[in-house]
């Protein structure tokens, strides 16, 4: 009993939550790979793939396509990786070349922006609305509690308590 | 005789709707019960018509009927029996077809169930909503998509066959049929919301009468969805398994309003809140189904998926408008009986983790649909044509899985009306350093990346909490403590869990290469060695298939495969994986031998955890069965703290 008690007391103490945090940023920091995307590999390779459409295709990335434009794609970014280009300067290189269009990910200015920014705004909205709506409802709530109101509640819970361990054949308070 | 046989069967369906849907509209009106009963024999009208035409459907399939233009463009008479069965899916006439089957099939049932209470207007109407969806399907079918239209064949006629795509798998002949069970499934919530919108009944008895058939359409939609995913990883050959192609995207858009809505309505359950939104996600979540049917039949938006196209566009858009518009001038007329008296204590609790759980959602969705429609609505506004695709989605589904993981693993053990720090601190404590060991485990077996990390580490808190709950459950109630809708409600998180750990995984660490190999040769990719051990042509019916050994590691032979499709000439590969507990091994030949050296190139994919995507899908699918049972639940109007009644006690109460 003694026991369990002491671990939930550990529990409500902050610097052992603030020494799980301490784990966490410590284990995330270490994680951090800073070795620049560079090279000639394969896995790269798809991966800038990942982000061009095949314009031969229907709805598919030059990445999982076996279309004649896709393997030419492929061969291209293997060239420019092999001549040291970053990932950035070789999509800018399609870009340039075959348009917008062969960019998955909508650019970050002029009309495609808006995909990027519709949604950020509307999720920020939601939350506002939501906020206010707990504070309308905080607002609402006219009764309060006092300390008073709480020590009387917690009488009350403790004479229950007390009950209830002198006679254990009754049921006791269910709930987790 | 077959395309009579359909007919008929279209037709009979179609006047089982229509007779059903003026005879309970007159039974209403004039308050006659025994009207209201005939609602049964209607349905099974309407689903005896379906199976008839379906049969028909099956048996020119079967017979090769060629007269029967569906079974003339898609049927030949070299497909195999099994794939014969699932060409009736492979395009767009057929597919409605099945559509009509499944939603009769859904009107029988909910008749069935409620035969004690069809003079009840509430049911009446729920199955008015259904033939009305029945009549547009089937009016579908006799027109612009009609499976039964006639042809003249030329003599010798042997027929296309399906999509080579779409007979190169055995899941094709499942994935399609258990998507449309959970997309026609959540007709019947959508039914029961309109009735109870009708009728002005809008309190909580027909949330309840309605919660398991939306769980039911939930685990066939999430079904569907995990064998669509497993079909693309074991035939499209690229080694992927979602690349958020509109029509993936028109399955995850229902099931998101859907998931969200199966979260909200236990607050109004418990609380009689947010009666608006859980109506509106239930239409939302049909509307859906019809909008993505639109968005992937209609050829508007381009698609790998979309293996039809016809004249149905217009015809399901003006449905889709009509559905929206009935649903929102509803709940608009009822809006004063709508509004909820009561409020939410505190945002901390279990209410209000459900509403941010919610905004999530519905965020989520919203970043769906806007990213498949963006580039139709960019080019109708200015011409721009620009493409949205896989980059997008992954960054914007991002923080939304961060946040959706965090809030898994608070909500569980959040109480109702409010919680406190003190109470949070004493029940977070082990999900917590669940959550810790993860990621050490993660980073002690050489996992990099941050991000992923932080997945790791919040689905490690997310999967503690679940089983923290499932513990204490069993604890208080054996084995009864994994079922009911709370319990079940958490082995469906576990698999969720297992599921985003698996997508991270597999998406972040994901190594391939392109080797060229002669016979004999080997080639190392990422730590696994590979020999091309040599080729062989085998002929089917069908296809002729290019067979390549492949060793992997020193030990057994895997044979990715090229089919040479005798129809129409195309070549398409299908990969061969060696499947892990933590690692796959994902081999596909993209040349056959060359003339000269016997050198083949063939693309190594090694993902990790991709198996736990599978597996993670059955969990979630069987806690979704978990909840179907039903658990002990506590009296509606006993205080929180009540202790749960006995067994014996709850078993009748909580059928419905």
């Amino acid at each position: 009993m003694s026991a369990t008690v002491r671990a939930q007391r550990w529990r409500q103490l902050w610097w052992t939550w603030a020494l799980m945090g301490v784990v966490v940023v410590a284990a995330l920091a270490l994680s951090i790979d800073t070795t620049p995307r560079t090279g000639t590999d394969d896995t790269r390779l798809y991966a800038i793939a990942t982000e061009l459409k095949c314009l031969q295709c229907v709805g598919e990335s030059v990445a999982a396509s076996q279309a004649p434009l896709a393997v030419q794609f492929r061969t291209e970014i293997d060239d420019q990786m092999r001549q040291g280009r970053t990932d950035d300067e070789i999509l800018a290189f399609f870009s340039q070349r075959y348009g917008q269009e062969v960019l998955l990910s909508p650019p970050a200015s002029g009309i495609g922006s808006l995909v990027w920014i519709v949604p950020v705004v509307a999720v920020a909205a939601a939350a506002l609305w939501l906020g206010a709506t707990f504070g309308r409802w905080r607002r609402e709530i006219g009764a309060r509690s006092t300390d008073a109101d709480r020590d009387l509640v917690a009488e009350a819970l403790r004479r229950r308590e007390d009950e209830s361990t002198e006679q254990p054949a009754g049921p006791g308070p269910g709930g987790t | 005789m077959n395309r009579a046989l359909g007919l008929v069967g279209l037709l009979l369906s179609l006047g089982g709707c229509v007779i059903g849907v003026g005879v309970l509209l007159t039974g209403i009106r004039r308050n006659r019960p025994q009207l209201l009963r005939l609602g049964l024999p209607y349905a099974l009208v309407a689903l005896g018509g379906s199976v008839l035409s379906t049969f028909a459907m099956q048996r020119a399939l079967s017979m090769r009927d060629y007269t029967v233009e569906f079974v003339f463009d898609h049927g030949s008479s070299a497909t195999p029996l099994l794939f014969n069965v699932a060409t009736m899916w492979s395009a767009l006439e057929g597919s409605i077809l099945l559509w009509g089957l499944i939603l009769s099939g859904f009107t029988a049932a909910v008749a069935l169930r409620f035969r004690q209470q069809l003079s009840d207007p509430l049911v009446a109407w729920a199955l008015i909503t259904m033939f009305v969806v029945g009549i547009f399907f089937t009016g579908l079918m006799l027109t612009a998509a009609n499976p039964f239209r006639g042809v003249v064949p030329p003599p010798g006629y042997e027929g296309p066959g399906p999509n080579p795509l779409l007979q190169n798998h055995l899941l094709m002949a499942f994935h399609p049929p258990m998507l449309y069970l959970g997309y026609v499934g959540f007709t019947v919530p959508f039914a029961f919301a309109i009735a109870a919108l009708a009728t002005g009944r809008v309190g909580e008895g027909w949330l309840v009468e309605t919660r398991r058939w939306t769980l039911l359409a939930w685990g066939f939609l999430t079904a569907g969805i995990v064998l669509g995913a497993w079909w693309s990883y074991e035939v499209l050959g690229w080694g992927g398994y979602w690349k958020w192609d509109p029509v993936e995207n028109a399955s995850f858009l229902p099931w998101l309003t859907g998931t969200a809505y199966l979260h909200s309505v236990m607050v109004q359950e418990r609380r009689g809140m947010l009666r608006v939104w859980n109506l509106s996600l239930l239409c939302a979540t049909f509307a859906l189904t019809i909008l993505g049917t639109f968005l992937t039949r209609s050829g508007v938006v381009e698609s790998v998926h979309a293996f039809s196209s016809g004249n149905v566009g217009p015809i399901l858009l003006g449905f889709f408008a009509v559905v929206v518009m009935v649903s929102v001038g509803l709940i608009g007329w009822r809006a004063d009986q709508l509004r909820s008296s009561g409020r939410i204590d505190s945002p901390v609790s279990r209410e209000g983790a459900f509403l941010a759980n919610n905004i999530l959602f519905a965020a989520f969705a919203f970043v769906v649909l806007l990213g498949t429609v963006f580039p139709l609505i960019v080019e109708a506004l200015n011409g721009e044509r620009l493409s949205v695709g896989v980059p997008f989605f992954s960054r914007m589904s991002m923080p939304i899985g961060f946040a959706l993981l965090t809030l898994m693993a608070v909500a569980p053990v959040l109480p109702w009306r409010k919680g406190t720090g003190e109470v949070l601190r004493e029940r977070l404590w082990w999900p917590a350093w669940g959550g810790v060991a993860t990621l050490l485990l993660a980073l002690a077996v050489g996992a990099t990346g941050p991000t992923v990390l932080l997945a790791f580490a919040l689905a490690g808190f997310a999967a503690g909490s679940a089983i923290r709950q499932l513990v204490l459950a069993t604890r208080r109630q054996g084995w009864r403590g994994f079922v009911g809708r709370a319990n079940g409600g958490m082995v469906v998180h576990l698999g969720t869990i297992l599921v985003a750990v698996a997508f991270a995984a597999s998406t972040s660490y994901i190594r391939s290469a392109e080797v060229t190999l002669a016979p004999g040769a080997t080639a190392t990719v990422a730590g696994h060695e590979v020999t091309y051990l040599g080729s062989r042509t085998v002929e089917r019916d069908n296809r002729i298939e290019l067979i390549s050994e492949v060793r992997v590691d020193g030990d057994k032979i895997y044979q990715p495969r090229l089919n040479r499709y005798r129809m129409g000439g195309m070549t398409l590969g299908t990969p061969s994986v060696r499947v892990g507990p933590t690692e796959d091994v994902y081999l596909s030949v993209s040349s056959s031998p060359d003339p000269a050296t016997g050198e083949v190139r063939i693309r190594v994919i090694v993902q990790p955890l991709v198996v736990w995507l599978w597996i993670g899908g059955m969990v979630m699918v069987g806690g979704t069965l978990l909840s179907l049972f039903p658990g002990r639940r506590r009296n509606p109007l006993a205080p929180t703290s009540a202790p749960l009644p006995s067994a014996a006690s709850t078993e009748g109460e909580t059928v419905g």
